[in-house]
């Protein structure tokens, strides 16, 4: 049997000082930053369901303008950027050796800037190219190919360059992130475009984006973070390499297939609906096997959970990707989407895998990865607790209260008797919890981006964290 | 095979990238070819057939109208889509008459998909020719004047500017008007 590439296998001590990571500074500062940012959009907008009038005179900022900006914001600001930066620090240390470009890195950061400061300064001006997730304007878009291009060839060369023959279950996850995101990204910003394309054909291309850009390119992202940190975190190998493979290579097939799931009972071919449906109900293969591979590592490990805001994190995202990714498959049974479809339901269902789920995974890595790289110990372990909580409890306020609103409204769209307008009139308190645990969620951004800053600010005041210890695996 | 994966990133490349071209050639590329009515504009004589109609390509003026719409982000709040739900069909209606359901063949010439995933606002798939201008126009002022409880945003700029106003009431007016589904034809205008 082949040796198992186990992540605490990987001689961390002896490789530790040949990183330069002044790209995955940029790049985790630079996220951290614009999530505070965008942090504000969110919290407009949220605001503008209970005040209708609240900076509503105002073209720049009404609420079909700022809601692109908070839904990019947060995905390629912040989100994107961070589980880039994550991956500068991940891919050389699997592999055993420098950055391929450490150059090259820093200007795809610089560029990365640039495409943010664009999309904020052109969404709120009106230029959406009217695609959702794809709202881009196309200069913009190709900027993004670019610094894409930029990223892939960095992180494929350092892959290339490695020492370490076998490539650990990460790296596989980011290697696919790069691929897919490629084409997933290019069909929702360029093939839409094409001429020809429109109504029922364009929204197909539309919803292989925009569910892909979730299931191809955030998720694996996102678990490559988990993957690397879980074990790292807790000091512990990896509960089952078989396992991970089992778990990437059902995403790997599965996920593409169900973007139609986006329109069931719409107009759209309705074997094209049952497809979606097949394919949409087979991904709990893939999350199983990731969640009982993150679970059963932590066995005998629960009680680190105590005083390790890293693994918090990660663990209460395990539990929501565990949840999110439950309702997923139920809401594309057609019976159950008839009820939560189009209702505030699935904004609550959206947070938890994008906040609750991919963003608790890369603040984890970013608490663990920000001391190391500047070669120092975290500004204040009180204050990430505090961000932890505030984003749990912040967090599960604003999706139950989604859920529940959510799903009463589809009751009462079933019922043609009861107006529109009632309908919108009962959602007033749901959207009330919401906007105050709003609050609390940006309490902990902020908690989250001062604790970050302080630690870069402060680094050389304090001893740094001692380099890690190899673990038998 | 998989054993040998985790050690040859050549050969990870190329089943990562078969198995996602798989399943993404055969789910975009595929159905257009497969369901004609995707890119064929509706067309039907025969009442027999349920609703008659004919599905016409915009004017300059209703083009300028759809542009704004997607400007302002209008499709974030409303869909555009009577799915096949009893409640669909009558929530779209109209003084007693049921709206027929969406098909593709009726958004052929649609330049952005409007079809919207969030419903924090009605249904626009057959607003067409339900409100005349008037209406429209004091409801972009302020909504709320004439929806009590409403929480859609007001838009002075576009009521107070009569050319983006004309253009985004011709627009809304389209709505839903390839068939004709209105038994006296009561449109308003």
């Amino acid at each position: 049997m082949a040796v198992q590439p186990t992540l605490a296998s990987a001689p961390v001590a002896a490789g530790q000082d040949i990183h330069q990571d002044t790209t995955v500074k940029m790049f985790l500062l630079g996220a951290v930053g614009y999530f505070a940012i965008v942090g504000v959009i969110a919290l407009i907008i949220a605001a503008k369901f209970v005040w209708p009038e609240f900076l509503g005179t105002i073209s720049y900022f009404t609420y079909g303008r700022m809601r692109p900006l908070h839904v990019n914001g947060m995905l390629f600001g912040w989100l994107l950027a961070a589980d880039m930066g994550l991956a500068y620090y991940i891919v050389p240390r699997l592999c055993g050796v420098r950055l391929w470009s450490e150059k090259l890195g820093v200007a795809t950061s610089i560029l990365w800037n640039i495409i943010i400061v664009s999309a904020i300064v052109s969404l709120l001006g009106g230029y959406q190219k009217g695609l959702e997730y794809a709202d881009l304007p196309t200069p913009v878009a190709v900027l993004v190919v670019i610094a894409w291009v930029m990223f892939g060839v960095n992180i494929f060369g350092t892959i290339a360059t490695r020492k370490y023959q076998q490539m650990y279950v990460s790296t596989w996850y980011l290697m696919g992130t790069i691929l897919w995101t490629a084409f997933v990204y290019l069909t929702g910003n360029f093939a839409t475009l094409l001429p020809g394309i429109t109504g029922v054909n364009q929204a197909n291309l539309t919803w292989m984006y925009t569910h892909n850009a979730v299931g191809l390119i955030f998720t694996p992202a996102g678990l490559a973070v988990a993957y690397y940190f879980i074990p790292r975190a807790s000091n512990t190998p990896l509960f089952s390499h078989k396992l991970s493979m089992i778990g990437f290579w059902s995403l790997a097939f599965v996920y593409v297939w169900t973007g139609a799931h986006h329109m069931i009972h719409g107009p759209i071919s309705q074997w094209l609906q049952t497809i979606s449906i097949v394919f949409s109900v087979m991904l709990l293969i893939p999350v199983w096997a990731v969640v009982y591979n993150f679970i059963a590592t932590m066995k005998g490990q629960w009680h680190q959970l105590g005083d390790n805001v890293s693994l918090k994190f990660l663990m209460s995202g395990t539990v929501f990707y565990l949840l999110t990714c439950f309702q997923g498959p139920m809401h594309s049974l057609r019976s159950v989407n008839a009820i939560v479809s189009k209702t505030d339901w699935i904004p609550g269902h959206a947070h938890m895998a994008v906040l609750g789920t991919f963003s608790f995974m890369a603040m984890a890595g970013v608490y663990y990865v920000i001391p190391r790289v500047f070669k120092t110990t975290l500004h204040s372990e009180t204050l990430a607790n505090w961000s932890f909580w505030l984003f749990l409890i912040g967090g599960l306020g604003m999706f139950t209260a989604l859920w529940l609103g959510g799903f009463w409204q589809g009751w009462q769209w079933n019922n043609p008797a009861i107006p529109f307008i009632d309908t919108v009139v009962a959602l007033k308190p749901v959207w009330m919890v919401r906007f105050l645990s709003g609050i609390m969620i940006f309490g902990g951004i902020v908690l989250f981006m001062f604790n970050i800053i302080s630690t870069a600010i402060g680094a050389g005041q304090r001893q740094a964290i001692p380099q890690p210890v190899a673990v038998k695996a | 095979m998989l054993q040998k994966t985790d050690s040859n990133a050549t050969g990870f490349v190329v089943a990562a990238l078969g198995l996602f071209f798989i399943g993404g050639l055969l789910t975009t590329v595929a159905p257009p070819l497969l369901d004609k009515s995707w890119n064929k504009p509706f067309k039907n004589s025969d009442p027999a057939k349920g609703p008659t109609g004919k599905l016409v390509g915009y004017t300059e003026q209703e083009m300028r109208g759809y542009h704004i719409y997607v400007r302002e982000g209008c499709k974030y709040c409303h869909t555009q889509q009577v799915r096949t739900l009893a409640s669909d069909v009558k929530r779209s209606g109209w003084k007693g008459v049921d709206a027929p359901v969406s098909t593709p063949d009726e958004f052929v010439y649609d330049w952005r998909q409007t079809f919207g995933t969030k419903r924090t606002g009605p249904d626009l798939a057959r607003v067409g020719g339900k409100y005349n201008k008037q209406w429209h126009a004091a409801h972009f002022r302020n909504p709320r004047d004439l929806v009590p409880g409403s929480i859609m945003p007001p838009f002075p700029w576009i009521a107070d500017n009569p050319q983006e106003l004309d253009d985004l009431v011709a627009y809304l007016q389209t709505r839903g008007r390839a068939k004709d589904w209105r038994p006296d034809n009561d449109y308003e205008k």
